[in-house]
């Protein structure tokens, strides 16, 4: 299971606020009369002359807008029942972010973590191209643009899930992410903010910082990101090395360094 | 059980139109039912010209999808408004509006303090105000007329591209635009994004079941009025934007630098915008528009112009000299496309499997030589399989399609275009410092959030002033709210949280809640906001400065320590 974040995102706290508060039935109507517009032309009207419509009815604005962000008031914040079970159309048994059997899009289900969306094993090491034809073939099924002749509730599931696959494969992809989501799904938090303590890699990063100002061209700096490239392979390997083995100390090491040299490299391309 | 939820679309279901303003021209398309077809006007062309003529003898005035013009210089006359694409949405702070105040036969006024530009045809010599909206709507009108009039039935939804450079404002605007022409928007597209699901769709597997190889391709895209560039992952159909990036330089920017070198002192010599000035603008334009077409496969022309008042133009400008002139554009267009390339992660030209090629301005030796240049490829490497000039309307008549839930039995319509959102958008924190919370270049739809905290002892509010970054080093206003209720604390104490959230259709919503810490469950002190933007009318720069004097430092926000190198 998912450590909980110890900061509670916004977007969570609006759900629960939200789903306590509103009864939905009642506004439902106005709301999928809302709904039905293309938002950019509603961004016109409240713009405009409906301005003050919207702000005499202030639970509408709410509503839609908890319902843009694509939360299933009351689902996945309540945890108390175990919805995701089973297909909330047909019944069928443990359906993944679509069920198989009857092709609904499910709401979100927190327990499946990343790996597993893109059907890989909990491990750092990932093949290349592993992730692109798995993201390209959820988001024809789950994506904004291609759902909408589906329910209301369905495009919302879809839209929020189709989200999480995006947020899954920009973090797989970078080794540095990956690493850093595999620390925490073992419930260790990486503070990428914390200072370096060993004056060995201390007086390490702060010759680089300096070879990169000093650098007269951008063949040095080149060769400096090389360099990098080289540094960030090893420790990728070593990462990978002492996760594996559940050395968490050595673990979260390298992603320390990785984190630095990696700063380096966006320093240097910056430069460039 | 399944068949309720709706998967299939009933036959009478309505098709969106794929509409492509041009500042110089436009297009129509719509899908027929097997493929995109452009839809031609009464004089059988697929390209009209985009402009509306006022006079008094028309009830209404007329556009250039209906009327047939004798000649260019009927255009020019100062009764006909043009490059409405390139003034929507635009303050007359905006360098753009004040060029363009300088070189257009119709009326543009500017009082340089932030507000809208005054703009006038001339009409039985009286200037009648008008707006781009206006008059964009009224060409839509017409657009709208052709499409019922051709395919016998009754057009509303539609599917328009944009600008990657446009700001929040100008997509507000054109939406307006549609409103007041009885269009329903389904979709306000950038126009590289709908070149790159015309490109997803050649680039098909034409086995099923073969998802085929990613293929990175390179959009450039460039017109009378802005540039983009994007680059693009595709494979099965889907198109995953790697990054986008726009500018507002075209053709109109080649032409005006033409103009100016052709006639230094035009700026004063039109000044006033009398019968004979207007004549000679006209002139000069129409001679200059014609000299940078044969440019482009000619080594030089001659100009000789009269523009009457005893000025005659007689000159020769080869190839190098018209490149020398307009240096900054073609600067420009470099660091687009480098910029593109490093944000989208493609370190190496070699990457790069298609070069895509697309707009009016194309044809320009430089630009195709800057473009493969770049992307070390010889000319007859560029991509081939698209028409330059009908790229983004096919591409907007597909996502149209698309947009309407039509499915083809052959798949020739299982694609997607993955989008990425073209600016940073963030608040002010920290004094006067523009913070992104949703960097540009972030997949669509996106929810960022940052937690910020206050500035001074027991502040008790704090002013969330949210901008859009349409350039390096320029951030315009969308809105502002203020967060009230923060319970008296030191200084760093509080959490102000503010999220963001853009929606597949781009909409974007700011939200901020106050959380105090310490022991007990954490829940927010006082209810959230939550605030659709833009809520600010136009970027109103004086506004932000306004904002900034008065309230700036008492209200402020505070990155906590490092978040910003993160
Ligand atoms: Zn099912």
């Amino acid at each position: 299971m998912l450590k909980t974040v110890l900061r509670t995102p916004l977007s969570t706290l609006i759900r629960k606020t939200l789903a306590q508060s509103i009864s939905i039935q009642l506004l439902e109507e106005n709301v999928t009369q809302l709904q039905n517009q293309p938002h950019f032309y509603t961004v016109y009207r409240f713009n405009s002359n409906e301005r003050t419509r919207v702000f005499r009815n202030p639970q509408i604005h709410f509503i839609r807008n908890s319902e843009l962000l694509g939360n299933s008031s009351g689902f996945c914040s309540s945890g108390s029942i175990d919805e995701t079970s089973c297909c909330w159309n047909c019944k069928a048994q443990s359906p993944f972010l679509i069920c198989e059997s009857c092709g609904s899009v499910q709401p979100v289900d927190h327990s499946v973590d990343y790996f597993r969306i893109f059907g890989l094993e909990r491990k750092f090491d990932i093949e290349d191209g592993s992730l692109e034809g798995m993201y390209k073939n959820w988001q024809k099924k789950l994506h904004p643009d291609l759902v909408h002749t589906k329910s209301k509730e369905e495009r919302e599931y879809a839209a929020e899930q189709s989200a999480r696959v995006i947020d899954a494969y920009t973090t797989l992809r970078k080794p540095l992410s990956r690493a850093i989501y595999l620390m925490r799904l073992e419930g260790i938090e990486v503070d990428e903010e914390q200072t370096v303590s060993e004056p060995e890699l201390l007086g390490e990063i702060m010759e680089i910082r300096e070879a990169v100002e000093e650098a007269a061209d951008s063949q040095a700096l080149n060769k400096i990101q090389s360099q990098m490239e080289e540094k960030l392979k090893h420790w990728s390997n070593f990462f990978a090395n002492a996760f594996g083995r559940k050395f968490f100390d050595e673990a979260l090491k390298s992603i320390q360094r990785m984190t630095y040299y990696h700063r380096v490299n966006e320093e240097i391309v910056k430069k460039l | 059980m399944s068949e309720q939820t709706g998967y299939t679309v009933a036959s009478d279901t309505e098709i969106a139109i794929g509409i492509d303003i041009g500042t110089f021209q436009c297009r129509l398309a719509v899908w027929n039912g097997s493929q995109v077809e452009l839809i031609r006007n009464t004089r059988n062309q697929k390209l009209m010209k985009s402009y509306v003529t006022f006079s008094d003898e028309s009830p209404s005035p007329v556009g250039g999808v209906s009327n047939q013009l004798s000649h260019e210089y009927e255009m020019l006359s100062g009764a006909t408004i043009f490059n409405m694409k390139r003034l929507i949405g635009r303050l007359d702070t905006d360098p753009i509006v004040s060029k363009a105040s300088k070189t257009l036969p119709f009326l543009i006024q500017t009082l340089g303090i932030g507000v809208r530009p005054f703009i006038a045809a001339l009409v039985n010599n009286i200037w009648r105000s008008t707006t781009p909206e206006e008059v964009l709507a009224i060409y839509l009108l017409e657009l709208k007329a052709l499409a019922e009039a051709r395919l016998k039935r009754p057009v509303r939804d539609v599917v328009l591209t944009v600008p990657a450079a446009f700001s929040r404002f100008q997509l507000v605007r054109i939406a307006r635009s549609c409103a007041m022409a009885g269009l329903h928007v389904l979709r306000l597209m950038p126009e590289p994004a709908a070149v790159a699901l015309l490109y997803a769709q050649q680039q098909m597997p034409k086995n099923m079941g073969d998802s085929g190889s990613e293929k990175i391709g390179l959009i450039f895209n460039m017109g009378a009025g802005y540039c983009d560039v994007a680059v693009i992952a595709t494979a099965g159909g889907v198109s995953q934007m790697k990054g986008l990036a726009g500018s507002s330089i075209g053709g109109e920017d080649l032409l005006q630098n033409t103009m100016h070198w052709l006639v230094p002192e035009m700026d004063s010599l039109f000044s006033s915008h009398g019968l004979e000035e207007i004549k000679s603008m006209g002139i000069l334009r129409v001679a200059t528009q014609d000299a940078i077409h044969q440019l482009s496969s000619q080594a030089s022309v001659q100009i000789d112009i009269d523009l009457g008042n005893g000025t005659r133009i007689c000159r020769v400008i080869d190839v190098e000299e018209f490149e020398e002139i307009n240096k900054d554009v073609f600067e420009k267009c470099v660091s687009l496309i480098t910029q593109c390339l490093r944000d989208s992660k493609v370190v190496k030209a070699e990457y790069i499997d298609d070069v895509i090629l697309v707009g009016g301005c194309s044809s320009i030796p430089k630009i195709r030589q800057i473009v493969t240049g770049i992307c070390k490829r010889s000319e007859t490497e560029i991509y081939s399989g698209i028409n330059p000039m009908e790229a983004a309307v096919r591409g907007a008549a597909l996502e149209g399609a698309l947009a309407s839930g039509v499915n083809d039995p052959l798949g020739n319509l299982d694609l997607l275009t993955i989008q990425v959102n073209a600016h940073s958008i963030g608040v002010r924190a920290n004094r006067n410092t523009f913070v992104p919370i949703i960097d540009r270049n972030t997949t669509l739809p996106a929810r960022r959030e940052m937690v910020f905290t206050t500035a001074h002892e027991n502040q008790t509010e704090a002013l969330i002033v949210v901008y859009e970054e349409v350039d390096d080093a320029n951030q315009l206003l969308l809105g502002y709210f203020k967060v009230v209720g923060i319970p008296a604390a030191r200084s760093g104490v509080p959490e102000i949280s503010v999220c963001m959230d853009i929606d597949a259709s781009n909409m974007l919503r700011v939200m901020a809640g106050v959380i105090m810490p310490g022991s007990g469950p954490r829940k927010p002190v006082v209810p959230l906001m939550e605030v659709r933007m833009p809520t600010a009318d136009g970027g109103h720069g004086l506004c932000a400065d306004a904002l900034n004097k008065i309230l700036g430092s008492n209200l402020d926000l505070v990155c906590p320590h490092g978040k910003l190198n993160t």
